[in-house]
């Protein structure tokens, strides 16, 4: 994935000496391992630092929303799933949009590399090839990258871009044989007590700071749901009732719209994955409706349409 | 005031008898990070630790606290009088607490317990606190106490300073408070050579921090200039507006106040709120003087970096404790910051 | 929980379920007296804030009821409420809710012994589920 920073720096630079964008959005290497930046280059000469590795698994889209110049800006496959469902939402035109797409082995999941190496503090990574080195004080050790991906991304069906107007590499074989939902099957497996304790104890930690809100692409409303107060749909205080209502709120917003990027868990500060609520409505919208988020920018979305003979068998 | 050298075993002992004088609180084990906890049941503190992942700030000041309750039944004679909440302020005892924390308490304090205005939960709850830290021998590279008025085994506002040793613990009373905690504690009085050690352990810590976030020029800068500053927008551009940095922040301080009324029972509570939120600063007119996302995150950091600095007199509104820095979603680093604000001329 | 009978807070829509319960009213037919009804002007109106709101204060069960398919008076609203209420319903059962206590029906406005049929029904799951515990929201879990 390194391979493509330099890619990437070309390619900015050109299209923002020949003025095909006025900005570029991108990333630039953090100040902390594991951590990179988004960022927003206005100028060729800027683009040097832009970057790119297995650490972007932020949701660059959510630097679109509402924007009115011409944007140049770096897409994986779930990255340009939200374009798409971006422009579906008239949140951003196509037209204004200059897609580079980079085919995506996946992001690697820093929690465990954290894990593996035994919580010692990390103060450098270096990427080669299908490995990474992970150095520390007194240690160095070396991880194949395959087994560290992010969870959503394991089971990543669209690694390619869906829309794109340039691609920076040729695109990756798409893994058929994965199941994405398989965690999501064993929750269903669970009778309702098991089901209330689980989701409990998941989000038992969580400290309303709406990381996973305001990472996600899909949430843009002017006025959210928890900031509403007549009527007040949902507390303010850490109360686990209001806590389990934001959650299950916020991710029915995203019903037929997640791609899941996995930004929210990334971002969580407690380790969150409440990808368990958006990853059913996935499976749902996919088994109901047969749909997938943002695969198509013409075709609407899933409860924006119906079909006469939709699902009726819960209707008595 | 009083040294005393005991093994861990025996400070994991006297833990186990100090929980009956104190609510004990310390770090724990919590998943993948630490979280400061009561140490009740079988809940064993872990001091093998960086720092907790939520400051324990949480302990004094937590994320929800009711204030007051009501009734709203009209048959009861006291009806829709605010009564203040029960609280536990009876003795407790924080160990195992960082330096960079306790500063930040000290910080807090002069906006919750000063001559004008006195928070009355904040204020009895820390004032039931004894805080027993524990020096940092390994700080993060993310650390930067030392550059904020700090250290890792800075001794202002602790009662206990423990030093690891190794298979020991050197104690240090540093208040009353702190003597009659260590009272209580079995343990030898320190010879020189152990407390030699403590100094070349702290003073070879106080080395690790290489951070250099100059603060000098702060102070001098015009506040205007500074908040028109030309970097505000690129500073601001990745971030999500989410509450990490300032609810992982020891000395982040504000809150909103909640009326919520379940049947006929109403409780005031006040929760912690983010400068990051637009709500937070949304009139009841419907105006936001912070509407935009950069003054948001020019408020965060003017509040830190040059409004404290200017009212107190007393230094930034930071510990150096790097939550931010390690946690923030999208690497905005505040050392960054810091040095763009004490630069600009 | 001897004398216990359980709310159950009932959406129904204007056109046709609604119709029916005053039909059922007016009718004289008997069905049990645990339903709130709440009457919105199309099934499609019901926000899955307003099922959340109902058990967060306590609602045993939630009863929603709209015009048949191909019958909404706006043509189609139910169409747009059904694939909301599927997925809700998922997502709801999927963290803890048990599943006798969310319902749904298409009752035209002429199925006065539909509406007394399916609130029969309604009532007796609802009932079987016992008293909710989960979802509610009652004083505030703070410090």
């Amino acid at each position: 994935m390194l391979k493509y920073t330099e890619k990437i720096v070309e390619t900015a630079k050109r299209l923002l000496a020949e003025e095909k964008v006025d900005v570029f959005i991108g990333y630039q290497k953090g100040t902390v391992p594991m951590m990179n930046e988004p960022l927003l280059v206005n100028h060729p000469d800027k683009a040097d630092t832009l970057y790119w590795d297995n650490f972007c698994g932020l949701n660059l889209c959510n630097y679109l929303t509402k924007r009115t110049d011409k944007i140049g800006i770096i897409a994986n496959g779930c990255n340009s799933r939200n374009m798409a469902t971006h422009i579906i939402e008239n949140q951003i035109k196509r037209d204004q949009l200059y897609i580079v797409g980079i085919p995506c082995e996946g992001m690697i999941d820093h929690r465990a590399v954290v894990r593996a190496v035994k919580n010692r503090e990390i103060l450098n990574i270096v990427q080669e090839g299908s490995t990474f080195v992970v150095k520390g004080k007194d240690f160095e050790e070396t991880f194949e990258k395959q087994k560290f991906l992010q969870s959503n991304c394991a089971v990543c069906r669209h690694r390619n871009p869906v829309l794109y107007d340039e691609m920076l590499g040729d695109p990756l074989e798409e893994q058929t044989d994965v199941n994405p939902y398989g965690d999501i099957e064993k929750i269903e497996e669970m009778d309702s007590e098991k089901k209330q304790g689980f989701f409990q104890r998941l989000i038992s930690r969580c400290i309303r700071c709406y990381a996973c809100r305001n990472s996600c692409p899909l949430c843009y409303c002017p006025t959210c749901f928890v900031d509403e107060s007549e009527p007040q749909w949902v507390g303010k205080s850490i109360d686990p009732t209001d806590t389990l209502t934001f959650h299950f709120l916020r991710a029915y917003h995203c019903a037929g719209r997640c791609t899941d990027c996995g930004a929210c868990e990334r971002v969580c500060p407690m380790g969150i994955s409440m990808r368990q609520f958006t990853k059913k409505l996935n499976k749902d919208t996919e088994e109901l409706f047969s749909w997938e988020a943002g695969l198509d920018p013409e075709k609407r979305p899933p409860l924006d349409v119906y079909r006469p003979d939709d699902y009726n068998d819960f209707i008595k | 005031m009083t040294e005393k050298i005991f093994t861990k075993e025996e400070w994991s002992g006297a833990l186990e008898t100090l929980k009956e004088p104190y609510r004990l609180f310390g770090p724990v084990k919590d998943g993948d990070f630490h979280t400061f906890m009561p140490l009740d049941g079988d809940k064993k503190p872990d001091f093998d630790y960086e720092n907790s992942r939520l400051s324990p700030k949480t302990i004094i000041y937590p994320e929800s606290e009711r204030m007051f309750e009501y009734s709203l039944d009209e048959t009861d004679d006291d009806a829709h009088i605010l009564k203040e909440s029960p609280k536990d302020y009876s003795p407790c005892a924080i160990v195992g607490i960082r330096p960079c924390d306790v500063h930040a308490f000290q910080i807090v304090k002069r906006n919750f317990d000063n001559p004008e205005y006195q928070d009355p939960w904040w204020t009895e709850h820390f004032e039931s606190a004894i805080l027993v830290g524990l020096g940092c021998n390994n700080p993060c590279a993310s650390c930067f106490c030392t550059q904020v008025g700090g250290g890792p085994f800075h001794e202002t506002g602790l009662d206990v300073l423990l030093f690891d040793l190794g298979d020991n613990f050197l104690a240090k009373a540093l208040t009353e408070k702190g003597e009659a905690f260590l009272e209580k504690i079995q343990g030898e009085s320190a010879d020189d050579a152990v407390l030699k050690a403590a100094e070349d352990l702290k003073q070879s810590s106080e080395k690790k921090i290489t951070a250099k976030v100059p603060t000098d020029q702060l102070k001098d800068k015009v506040t205007i200039e500074l908040f028109d500053a030309p970097f505000w927008e690129e500073v601001a551009f990745a971030c999500l507006n989410c509450g990490t940095c300032t609810y992982l922040c020891p000395t982040c301080w504000c809150f909103d106040i909640q009326d919520e009324v379940s049947g006929k029972q109403g409780d005031r509570i006040r929760n912690w709120d983010s400068c990051m939120f637009p709500l937070f600063s949304l009139h009841g007119s419907g105006h936001n003087p912070r509407a935009e996302k950069f003054q948001r995150v020019r408020q965060r950091f003017m509040h830190k970096l040059k409004y404290y600095v200017d009212k107190y007199e007393n230094g930034v509104q930071c510990s150096g404790c790097g939550r931010c820095v390690r946690y923030c979603p999208v690497n905005i680093d505040i050392r960054e910051v810091c040095k763009l604000m004490n630069d600009f001329a | 929980m001897e004398n216990w009978e359980p709310k159950i807070a009932t959406f129904l829509c204007n056109w046709c379920s609604y119709g029916a319960a005053d039909l059922a009213g007016v009718s004289r037919f008997q069905y049990p007296p645990n339903f709130r009804i709440i009457r919105l002007p199309c099934s499609a109106r019901v926000s899955p804030k307003f099922v959340l709101s109902a058990f967060r204060h306590g609602a045993d069960g939630v009863w929603i009821s709209g015009c048949h398919p191909g019958d909404c008076h706006y043509l189609e609203g139910n169409y747009y409420a059904r694939r909301k209420f599927a997925l809700l319903k998922g997502l709801l059962e999927h963290i803890g809710l048990e599943a006798g206590r969310l319902h749904f029906s298409w009752i035209s406005s002429a199925e006065a012994t539909k509406f007394v049929d399916v609130a029969n029904r309604v009532a007796k799951e609802v009932e079987a589920m016992g008293p909710a515990r989960f979802f509610i929201k009652s004083r505030a879990e703070v410090a």
